[in-house]
């Protein structure tokens, strides 16, 4: 294929600094490779990226990028949306990021379906600050923050955004990077907050001191434990237990997006409409 | 899409710049055509070597793994190249390699296994 | 000029000043005294196109204010003591990456919780320094209704000329007071807006933060052409992060120095019957009001007294204050707050004889107060 991403990267900026055989990477490609799918204008995409390692992400891409503080994303890039309700708008976050420190915000994000792009790249642990223990780490690892073992149980990142009300929900790992690349697809063609959790290999922090020190080997950990959704659905209950299903798990293009919600507040304020009741919605709790 | 031009009559060419000596291209390629070779100056000791070009199937499973940008598939319709068939030797020498620690072994069963001793 | 009288809260007025100085995007969090403000603005905002909304919390309002700035919006929030606690990271990255925004906070007593429907003016050291690190501070404080106005259009400049947060403070009591005041119309205050600066040469000849040591980052707006990064670690002039020693060190000097050159446009302070005055009495916000009518009573029995009300809060008006300190014999700081104003008086008069009148019980001082307090100094 021999596919030229040079027109995407900030070339002063390469070699990457992530480890080597870091899932980052192979992410970092796919994103490219799907926003060039897309036909986007690179004057047109903000990637907003958090702390972590995945947060030098928006430093390689050559688009309007922001670099904020932990956990954030969503919040920035809330704010550069709604102020430019025609752009698009990518988070990139780690699970850290994303699902401790950021909860919050991540939730509210899906709460409220805003157009933006969230990446979730879940690699189990904290990576950059050397393994301390993620809201996803598995029970049992060793953490530099657990010792003794993880007691900690986990989240389920994309149930956790069904709930919260993102009208898109995947899943995908860097086991399949086309797959990878044909969701981001999806997700990026979708209106509404598209919530998309990769699963990426740290073996450097995550893998060393948990039997999978090479990329290989942490690489086949996440296939052990990943399964295709339409297979993931057959299992009975007790087997679904220690899989994750990937693909498309939710797609809701009917919901409400948030930006275009609020053009009906300015319609009102600006005499164009009458005022927003309840019966303009068919959920009204 | 842009895609960059392949060296000539070559399916598979690498970046040695770039090429972090991860392992994943090697143990993702179906046919053998990838090994790690012992390279004192590389930081982890090793680097890629394309062992076996003829054998290339064109799959692109390692440019899509590598990540970091280290190794490219020519173009089957833009470079015109004409890849080959998976053969069982071609098979046997993959697995071979990733049985051990992705460098190409000196002997191995038509199957793949390693020969003790 | 061109005038117009309002009968209005201070808040209310503060979210008009935003409107007419071509704000375009609000986020803030229920708090009070402040959230009235927000109210206001979620109505007035969408009406003119712009957008204003209620985040989940503090922190997510300074962030989506920060990022509708950096994509090249006019930005502002709204908060409380407590908010600027939580916002404090993130203005930290505000100042690192030089994105201008307002930060409006109607001080309440505290510390935590507090009193939250009672006056205090105990954000002065906070707004001096919210966020760790180094940086300096722009800060105002309204001192009447009018100044609602007024300093919330001039923070808007201020903040698009200096490139940062600037922050405009105003008390309970100014925030909820409802009277008349007499501010410049929507016309004059559009006609006075100085957005700021922008480079429009080729874009690969375009360095964000490759500015004069003495000057601050050109933030050319996005989706137009010029694509750069804003990180929050040190960053070289294109805005990438780098650990060069040299270019740390110039970074954080030309965040200083941005300001301290240029303090005479942001000084701002009233001089009000110090010209023979022997004892000059310091203080800001509402307690200005109430220092005013006390003067008032004071010189009915032949006391001179005067006031020195700093608007510019920070960087202070040090040279000015010195000026009558050196001359002045009584000095006498009043404040609804444990002394924050008074260490910088003192610090710049370098007199530790600088008498003190602090109020921390959550009520305005009365004038009856501060002429008992002078009388027997």
């Amino acid at each position: 294929m021999a596919f030229d991403y040079d027109k995407y990267l900030r070339l002063e900026k390469m070699p990457t600094l992530w480890c080597w055989g870091c899932g980052d990477g192979v992410i970092l490609k796919a994103v490219i490779r799907a926003i060039d799918k897309m036909g986007w204008d690179q004057d047109d995409v903000c990637v907003v990226s958090g702390i972590g390692c995945s947060g030098r992400f928006s430093s390689y891409l050559d688009f309007n990028t922001i670099h904020t503080t932990h956990g954030r994303t969503v919040a920035y890039a809330t704010g550069v949306k709604l102020a430019n309700p025609d752009k698009h708008v990518i988070c990139v976050a780690g699970d850290g990021d994303a699902l401790a420190i950021g909860g919050n915000h991540t939730i509210h994000g899906c709460r409220r379906n805003i157009d933006i792009h969230m990446i979730v790249i879940n690699n189990f642990i904290y990576g950059l600050t050397n393994s301390q223990t993620s809201p996803t780490t598995p029970r049992g690892m060793w953490t530099v923050s657990q010792k003794a073992g993880n007691i900690d149980p986990t989240f389920d990142a994309c149930k956790l955004a069904e709930s919260a009300g993102a009208s898109f929900v995947a899943r995908e790992s860097v086991i399949d990077p086309k797959k990878l690349e044909r969701t981001l697809v999806k997700g990026f063609s979708h209106k509404g907050f598209s919530f998309m959790e990769v699963l990426s290999n740290c073996h450097i922090n995550l893998g060393r001191k948990n039997k999978m020190a090479s990329a290989v080997e942490n690489l086949d950990w996440i296939d052990s434990i990943t399964m295709g959704k339409m297979k993931f659905d057959k299992l009975e209950e007790q087997e679904k237990t220690n899989f994750l299903p990937t693909g498309v798990l939710k797609e809701n293009s009917d919901a409400d997006e948030y930006c275009e919600m609020y053009q009906k507040i300015k319609d009102v304020h600006q005499g164009k409409r009458a005022k927003i009741t309840q019966n303009d919605f068919e959920k009204k709790i | 899409m842009s895609l960059l031009k392949a060296p000539v009559n070559t399916p598979v060419w690498i970046d040695i710049t770039k090429c972090k000596a991860c392992d994943i291209c090697v143990s993702s390629c179906p046919a053998g055509v990838l090994s790690m070779r012992k390279d004192p100056t590389s930081t982890l000791g090793a680097i890629i070597d394309v062992i076996a070009p003829d054998s290339c199937i064109g799959c692109t499973d390692c440019e899509i793994h590598c990540p970091d940008f280290a190794i490219y598939v020519a173009d089957k319709k833009g470079d015109g190249f004409k890849f080959a068939k998976l053969t069982k030797e071609a098979e046997a020498r993959a697995i071979a390699i990733k049985n051990n620690n992705c460098r190409l072994p000196l002997t191995y069963t038509t199957t793949g296994e390693l020969i003790d001793g | 000029m061109a005038n117009r009288e309002i009968i209005s809260t201070g808040n209310e007025l503060a979210a008009i000043a935003a409107v007419d100085a071509g704000c375009h995007f609000f986020a803030g969090y229920p708090l009070t005294p402040s959230s009235e403000i927000m109210h206001t603005l979620s109505d007035r905002l969408p009406a003119v196109g712009g957008v204003a909304i209620q985040m989940e919390d503090e922190i997510a309002s300074i962030c989506s204010v920060i990022g509708a700035s950096m994509s090249g919006k006019r930005a502002m929030t709204a908060t409380s003591g407590p908010g600027l606690s939580l916002k404090a990271e993130n203005l930290g990255l505000a100042q690192m990456t030089e994105v201008p925004l307002v930060c409006i906070d109607v001080m309440r007593g505290g510390p935590s919780t507090g009193l939250p429907t009672r006056v205090a003016q105990g954000d002065i050291s906070q707004s001096k320094h919210p966020s760790h690190g180094d940086y300096k501070s722009i800060t105002i404080c309204a001192g009447n209704l009018a100044e609602c106005y007024t300093q919330t259009a001039r923070a808007f400049n201020l903040a698009d000329r200096f490139m940062q947060p600037v922050f405009v403070l105003l008390d309970e009591t100014l925030g909820h007071m409802h009277g008349k005041a007499v501010i410049p119309t929507e016309e004059v205050t559009k006609s006075e807006i100085k957005s700021r600066k922008q480079f429009d040469g080729k874009p690969e000849e375009y360095f964000p933060y490759g500015v004069a040591q003495d000057e601050p980052a050109i933030l050319n707006t996005m989706f137009k052409g010029y694509r750069f990064h804003f990180t929050g670690l040190h960053h070289d002039k294109q805005g990438f992060p780098t650990e060069d020693m040299d270019t740390c060190r110039l970074l954080i000097e030309r965040l200083f120095n941005k300001v301290e050159a240029h303090t005479d446009e942001l000084e701002a302070y009233e001089e009000y019957k110090l010209e023979d005055a022997d004892i000059m009495i310091v203080a800001y916000g509402s307690v200005s009001l109430a220092v005013k009518e006390a003067i008032r009573i004071l010189r009915k029995e032949n006391i001179k007294v005067g006031l020195f009300r700093p608007i510019t809060i920070w960087p202070s008006p040090a040279e000015k204050i010195k000026e009558y300190t050196d001359k002045i014999e009584k000095i006498l700081c009043v404040e609804l707050n444990m002394g924050q104003y008074f260490h910088e008086v003192q610090r710049v008069s370098s007199r530790l004889d600088i008498d003190g009148l602090f109020k921390v019980n959550g009520r305005a001082i009365s004038p009856f107060e501060i002429v008992e307090k002078v009388k027997g100094l």
